[in-house]
């Protein structure tokens, strides 16, 4: 058998250990692992890449063992196009995270050694099909967030950090009641399984035979539901986010918005569409409603803030917006539209597309905010500044890219995204994908106001000597800044890969 | 009416294209007087160096400009009626030179009435504008002198921005407010109302358990300890308490034996 997943989900979670092991004397050396070690799993991501038949779109690199038989438990990874495109984004961000944080002075190997952590633990969830293990995982990954956020956080981590964690704890209990609920009827926690057995029908026979409650998995529905809702977020379980977004270390904030709120995306793709469609058609209109609330009011309030770290946190939750719109959009009956699997097509593959493109510009826009942060003295208010362009003409260019990647223009990677998810939702919810275009206008409306505000207009002589990139900080950026523009141009590099995992989801989810 | 509506275009487009050049390139100078009252010398902060006295333009950009002169002065040739070699060139059809096209009634009626209507305009203009020119930059456009109303308006543009201003960006505005506050009060206020109902409950349960559970438990080990510490007392380990017990107990049994019941 193929232990390449098992291996990759290793290098971090080890060298986490010896990092964190290696003491607090030798800072460099600890950063220099760290990253070697990050370095290391970006290129078996490459390899898995280069190694994935992508015109099949079915699971692979598929390990299979039995781990405790009599509780029907089993050792299961593969991915597919979707796993792959989630493995390739972790491995992408989390060498930017650990280089963009090579500074930071207190204590650097139990912090690396929690990135690392946190990257085993985004790794494992998106490799695991069992939910034994792959709960394991998710906790795995909240566990580091949640003391990187504690110990190296702003002036309010504090509560920053606990509200995360209980939000999110909460999400999780409910969710793994829901699947005690389905293990008690099934006595499977295997998602492949489970995807088989909703679709035959037998799932929702189980559960109401063994629960004697026609809607009970309606119920057992909402409890994942919510697990993954806290996760993306979706309005109104959102409002950690902002907190702990602008409470946490700049990395870490790449790291969270960039792979970690994916995680709750990926639950919805592999988990919810797969085992619930029926559930979620039956709730779809509030479904829709809810997702088109996440768009348009998260684009508002992020007009409102007043601290750039915040807008980010508020765009991030709009650009998820648009992925949970597409979802719920895809699993609708569809009776009177037009090639209905085309558009479900295009809008899951926008989905898909939106996850890598959002992880890539939003991790780079924190990584633009962690540089301005580190040149102010920490100020990062969008009044503190102004007229940057004309001491920073290199950073105004390199962050105006990733900001108008973020807000889609097309040419970059934030358009093909959007595009695919509204030209499938238009046909499929007409109402919906046009109150969510509210949330696009408002989004173009705030990004520009923050690059108005912060590089235009008449220079504030306080920032006279601002530096621009050094050249380490340019080779830093160049990367994400290459992708922006090689997907806006030449998105078929992930199409390509993803396609047809998104064309048997479809299949699957479909009445 | 289309056509009516282009013609007045058209008639405008010539009058305002007369104006410009009158009062750009016509007259006396009057940049002077503009120097010190306008204090823009700020706004040009980054163009260090140059006066602000007019002069030729550099080649770099005299050169582009020439060509685009060449070219807007030749490219009306190309789509004449007599040789329309653009539409040719667009719908993919052969083209002839003919020159008796110019002179057939619809079209010849039509280049006279468009004729007609940009000299009308460069009349206009040029009676208006550069035939008695302006002395100062501060002097009164003469058609505010004569329409204060309209040309206001018109400066304004229609005051179209303020109509946004007023609507939608008012309303952009008054959302994000409203998202805002919803955030922060009503999501936020629900997450810090299940706090508090939880510290509440924290709280009761430690009550319950100092005050109940702890007082029962509490009142329970106190007696115990009570009777404890009783007993503890016969058991002290002394000899001599021992001895006296023994010496006590004997006396009584002594006793039991002289004068209790008899057998």
């Amino acid at each position: 058998m193929n232990h390449s997943l098992t291996i990759l989900t290793l290098v971090p979670l080890l060298g986490g250990v010896v990092v964190a092991a290696a003491g607090p004397a030798r800072k460099n050396f600890v950063r220099l692992l760290a990253l070697i070690i990050s370095l290391i799993t970006f290129i078996g991501a490459l390899c898995l890449w280069t190694h994935y038949d992508a015109s099949a779109g079915d699971l692979q690199f598929v390990e299979k063992v039995d781990w405790i038989p009599s509780l029907g438990i089993q050792y299961y990874l593969g991915i597919d196009g979707l796993g792959l495109l989630m493995v390739m984004l972790t491995a992408l961000v989390t060498p930017l995270a650990i280089l963009v944080s090579w500074s930071m002075d207190d204590r650097p190997h139990i912090y690396h050694g929690l990135i690392l952590f946190l990257q085993a633990g985004l790794l494992g969830t998106f490799t695991a099909l069992s939910f034994f293990h792959w709960f394991m995982f998710w906790e795995l990954g909240l566990i580091p967030a949640f003391f990187l956020v504690k110990l190296w956080g702003g002036p309010n981590r504090g509560p920053a950090a606990m509200q995360f964690f209980i939000y999110t704890m909460v999400g999780s209990v409910a969710l793994l009641l829901s699947f005690l609920a389905i293990w008690l009827a099934t006595h499977s926690f295997d998602f492949i399984t489970l995807k088989g057995m909703a679709h035959d029908g037998t799932l929702a026979a189980k559960l109401h035979a063994t629960f004697g409650w026609k809607n009970v998995g309606l119920i057992v529905f909402l409890g994942a539901f919510l697990g993954f809702a806290v996760k993306v977020p979706v309005v109104p379980f959102h409002t950690w986010l902002p907190a702990t977004y602008s409470e946490a270390p700049s990395a870490v904030t790449m790291l969270l918005t960039g792979v970690m709120s994916k995680m709750g995306v990926y639950g919805f793709l592999r988990i919810l569409l797969p085992i619930f469609p029926d559930q979620i058609r039956l709730v779809l209109t509030p479904l829709l409603w809810l997702a088109v609330a996440t768009i348009v009011l998260s684009a508002c309030a992020a007009f409102a803030q007043r601290d750039l770290k915040r807008i980010l946190a508020y765009s991030s939750v709009n650009h998820l917006g648009y992925c949970l719109l597409a979802m719920f959009a895809a699993v609708s009956a569809a009776a009177n539209v037009h090639q209905p699997d085309l558009q479900k097509a295009a809008a899951l593959d926008g989905v898909l597309l939106q996850m890598f493109n959002h992880g890539l510009t939003a991790s780079a826009l924190f990584l633009f905010v962690a540089l301005i942060e580190r040149r102010s003295g920490g100020l990062r208010g969008l009044n503190d500044f102004g007229g940057l362009r004309k001491v920073v003409p290199v950073f105004t260019g390199l962050m105006g890219i990733a900001l108008f990647s973020s807000l889609g223009l097309p040419g970059l990677n934030g358009f093909v995204g959007e595009f695919l998810v509204f030209k499938g939702v238009f046909p499929l919810a007409p109402w919906a994908a046009a109150v969510s275009t509210i949330g696009l206008l408002v989004t173009a409306i705030f990004l520009l106001t923050l690059i108005q505000r912060v590089f235009c207009g008449p220079l504030n002589q306080r920032w006279a000597q601002f530096p621009d990139l050094t050249t380490a900080e340019r080779w830093l950026v160049v990367p994400s800044i290459a992708l922006m523009f090689i997907l806006g141009v030449w998105p078929q590099l992930i199409l390509g890969m993803i396609d047809p995992t998104v064309m048997k989801l479809v299949h699957s989810i479909s009445l | 009416m289309p056509f009516i509506l282009g013609c007045a275009g058209a008639l405008l487009t010539a009058f305002y294209m007369t104006r410009q050049v009158a009062l750009v390139f016509f007259g006396h100078y009057r940049g002077h007087a503009e120097e010190s009252g306008h204090g823009h010398a700020e706004a040009h902060e980054s163009h260090h160096g140059h006066d602000h006295t007019p002069h030729e333009s550099p080649a770099v950009m005299a050169v582009p400009l020439i060509i685009l002169a060449v070219f807007a002065l030749l490219l009306g040739f190309i789509g004449t009626p007599a040789w329309p070699w653009f539409d040719g060139y667009l719908s993919g059809e052969a083209v002839h030179f003919d020159f008796s096209k110019l002179t057939e009634s619809g079209t010849l009626i039509l280049m006279v009435t468009s004729a007609v209507i940009v000299f009308t305009g460069l009349t206009l203009g040029w009676v208006l504008y550069g035939r008695r020119q302006r002395q100062t930059a501060e002097e009164k456009d003469v058609l505010e002198a004569a329409q204060p109303v309209v040309f206001t308006v018109l400066q304004n543009k229609y005051y179209i921005d303020e109509i946004y201003e007023a609507t939608v960006i008012r309303l952009n505005a008054v959302a994000a407010v409203f998202c805002d506050i919803l955030d922060r009060w009503v999501f936020g206020g629900a997450v810090l109302l299940v706090t508090y109902l939880a510290l509440g409950s924290a709280w009761l349960y430690r009550l319950m358990d100092e005050y109940l559970v702890n007082l029962g438990f509490d009142t329970g080990c106190e007696s115990f300890r009570g009777s404890g510490g009783w007993l503890s007392k016969l058991q002290t380990g002394r000899v001599q308490t021992y001895l006296r017990v023994i010496g006590v107990a004997l006396v009584v049994l002594v006793l039991i034996l002289i004068w209790g019941p008899k057998a």
